[in-house]
């Protein structure tokens, strides 16, 4: 036995040098075109007749229609290029690009949609390409180029390697025919919860919304002002959230399950909300309570509402892959992104916050943005932008989901 | 009396849970909302269906890149295995032991770090996003079970046909194909089938090792799932099983003409 697992360890060993010494080259095939200094006309013309990747989360049946469609046919009709839309994990696709950076190997996604922790991850790891947004015309014309969320991602410095795709801002919702009336602070939500008991809960840390809730908590009873600048370390961290820690603590046994456990995903949540085991629900998108309303999952009584004290807002973005093979192609393609047709497209059909800034638009563009029709149950663009508030640095995201995990949870 | 009711209580169960499953998942693929504690949905929508069929995602290509890619995996699996068991169970060699373990290895290894370490060499050899390397991540990943169906078919056959044949003058080929291969069909049929689902089921290796550049239905089926649509999760799973009970419906009509042809 002890023979047959050393010829075994030994063969396996073999196998993978093999495969080492098989590797064909590292980086991408060389561009004709010096991308960094190249101007636009020539990018736009390299990336003529190519097919640019789009890597990003595909549970979103109507993202995958909107960008299958409204978004492939203007790339198409203008730039004859063909966009193919994949569906992959943020994780996933992270990664792929680690095992693709460790073989040197040529790769094959092009445009990433990205932001928060996972942009300070892949940007601090160089798994992404750039600076490239300084090159890009829409870049020019419709975004403010002064606005925090332009220049920081989660307060990691953008420096030109990611462009805004949409805005999100955390709201919360409830079906005004079970509970009328809306807290409106955190001491209401205790209230709110006493009153329905086990009927309220949030998803489990790290969930993407979950994780934003309670920075919304923390926010409300820390203040936000001294996590701009604050140190990623444990106890430094644990010491200025203690006052939502005991906050959380003391919710716990109104909350779904006694708070001994938590739904894994928002989606369960979403889930529980619209079967009626619960009685308020939360998303991180601004009007998802109108697609909601009209597919028919929520009922028509159900209503968007945020703290007074306002809820985090945070943008998402496009990145291009440090081994994309076209990143040509990609610039271009985030460019039509950025358009005010495509946001305004993107804003009517998703019902996503654009990220063009409202001054920059001429009086035709704005009156179409301004006709939009939201659907129902939603707050309007300018009462969420009032009660917007930044994100967290990225570096603390994952301090506080541990000291949730640790402090929170069962106690 | 008493013993024929056991015996039908279970075969009643196991319909149950077979037949009521369905049955759900039929009725959330029309469901909008259905809140507890109704019976029975308190809205339809059309949605999910007009998605299935009209949506970008391309149900007739995806049905089609699935369906090649799993009967490839099956039919090139069938045969590996097929010659696998043969020498595994009726030939004395060195090394045997080995082969019979490493056959089963990728039934050892945890499925995240197979594909993981599967995609490396496959990144090193330039297979990576290709349709060759899923097809050969799949083939490695529906190996060990068609070879465990294959060996113990192949050990009941035995030699002993063959060697008839060969008596009667027929060379060894022939002698396989006519004396031995007949009555290995059932096997073969078992190792197709159990073939196709695992490729047709894939989700993590196609994922990692095609790079969403190789798309099958369970790409698309499983970020529904994880994304909460029930709706639309439940509309692509009736889509999946459906397909693949057709598949397996034409591998046994294959089957059965070869045979009757046959004998």
């Amino acid at each position: 036995m002890k023979r047959l697992l050393t010829t075994l360890l030994a063969l396996a060993m073999a196998l993978s040098l093999a495969a080492c010494g098989g590797g064909n080259g590292g980086g991408p095939a060389g561009n004709s075109l010096d991308l960094s200094s190249a101007a636009w006309e020539d990018i736009v013309e390299e990336a003529r007749g190519t097919t640019v990747t789009f890597y990003g989360w595909g549970g979103d049946e109507n993202r995958n229609n909107w960008l299958n469609g409204d978004v492939a046919e203007y790339v198409k009709e203008r730039y004859d290029i063909t966009l193919d839309v994949v569906g992959m994990n943020i994780e996933d696709i992270l990664a792929k690009l680690s095992s693709e950076k460790e073989a040197a190997a040529q790769g094959s996604i092009d445009m990433i949609w990205i932001n928060g922790e996972n942009f300070y991850s892949a940007k601090e790891n160089g798994l992404l390409y750039g600076p490239f947004t300084h090159q890009l015309p829409n870049m020019d014309k419709y975004i403010d180029p002064e606005d925090p969320e332009t220049l920081a991602d989660f307060s990691m410095p953008i420096e030109g390697y990611e462009a805004p795709y949409a805005k999100a801002q955390m709201v919360l919702y409830l079906d005004t025919a079970v509970t009328p009336n809306a807290p409106a602070s955190a001491g209401e939500l205790m209230t709110f919860c006493q009153e329905n008991p086990g009927k309220v809960t949030y998803p489990a840390l790290p969930d993407f919304t979950g994780s934003a809730f309670i920075r919304n908590i923390v926010y409300e009873l820390c203040g936000w002002e001294q996590f701009q600048d604050m140190e990623a370390d444990y106890d430094t961290v644990k010491a200025a959230v203690q006052p939502a820690i005991d906050y959380l603590v003391e919710l716990n046994p109104y909350l779904w399950n006694q708070g001994s456990t938590f739904p894994e995903s928002s989606n369960t949540v979403d889930t529980m909300f619209a079967d009626g085991e619960l009685v308020m629900s939360m998303s991180y998108g601004p009007f998802s309570v109108s697609t909601g309303i009209d597919q028919g999952l929520y009922t028509e009584t159900t209503q968007t509402f945020v703290f007074d004290k306002g809820t985090i807002g945070n943008t998402n973005y496009m990145g291009i892959a440090f081994n994309s093979p076209n990143k040509a192609g990609a610039m271009v393609v985030i460019d039509a992104i950025l358009s005010a047709e495509l946001q305004l497209s993107q804003y009517a059909t998703l019902r996503e916050l654009p990220v063009v800034d409202f001054d920059r638009l001429s009086a035709g563009e704005q009156e179409a943005f301004g006709q939009v029709d939201l659907g129902q149950g939603v707050l309007t663009q300018e009462d969420l932008l009032r009660h917007r508030l930044p994100e967290m640095p990225a570096k603390l995201v994952p301090v506080i989901e541990e000291i949730w995990l640790n402090e929170v949870v069962g106690k | 009396m008493r013993r024929s009711i056991v015996p039908r209580l279970i075969l009643a169960l196991t319909a149950a849970c077979i037949v009521i499953p369905a049955a759900l998942l039929a009725v959330w693929s029309f469901t909008a909302r259905w809140p507890w504690p109704n019976l029975l949905p308190e809205r339809y929508t059309p949605r999910t269906v007009s998605e299935l069929l009209f949506g970008s995602a391309k149900l007739s290509r995806l049905l089609g890149s699935s369906i090649a890619l799993a009967a490839a995996v099956a039919v090139l699996g069938t045969a590996i295995a097929v010659l696998t068991a043969r020498a595994e169970a009726l030939y004395r060699f060195r090394g045997k032991e080995l082969i019979r373990l490493g056959s089963w290895l990728p039934l050892l290894i945890p499925g995240t770090v197979f594909a993981i370490g599967f995609h490396m060499v496959l990144l090193r050899l330039g297979l990576a996003d290709t349709v060759a390397g899923v097809l050969l991540v799949h083939l490695v990943a529906a190996l060990p079970y068609c070879i465990t169906i294959m060996a113990d078919v192949t050990r009941a056959v035995g030699f002993g046909l063959e060697e008839q044949a060969a008596v009667l003058g027929t060379g060894p080929f022939r002698a396989f194909f006519y004396a031995a291969l007949p009555s290995l069909l059932p096997g073969v049929l078992s190792s197709m089938s159990m073939a196709f689902t695992l490729s047709y089921s894939q989700y993590f290796t196609t994922l990692i090792v095609g790079g969403g550049r190789v798309k099958t239905l369970a790409l698309v089926l499983v970020p529904y799932i994880q994304g909460g649509d029930r709706a639309l999760a439940s509309v692509y799973a009736a889509a999946f099983t459906g397909s693949a009970l057709a598949v397996f419906g034409i591998f046994e009509w294959i089957i059965y003409k070869v045979q009757r042809g046959g004998t």
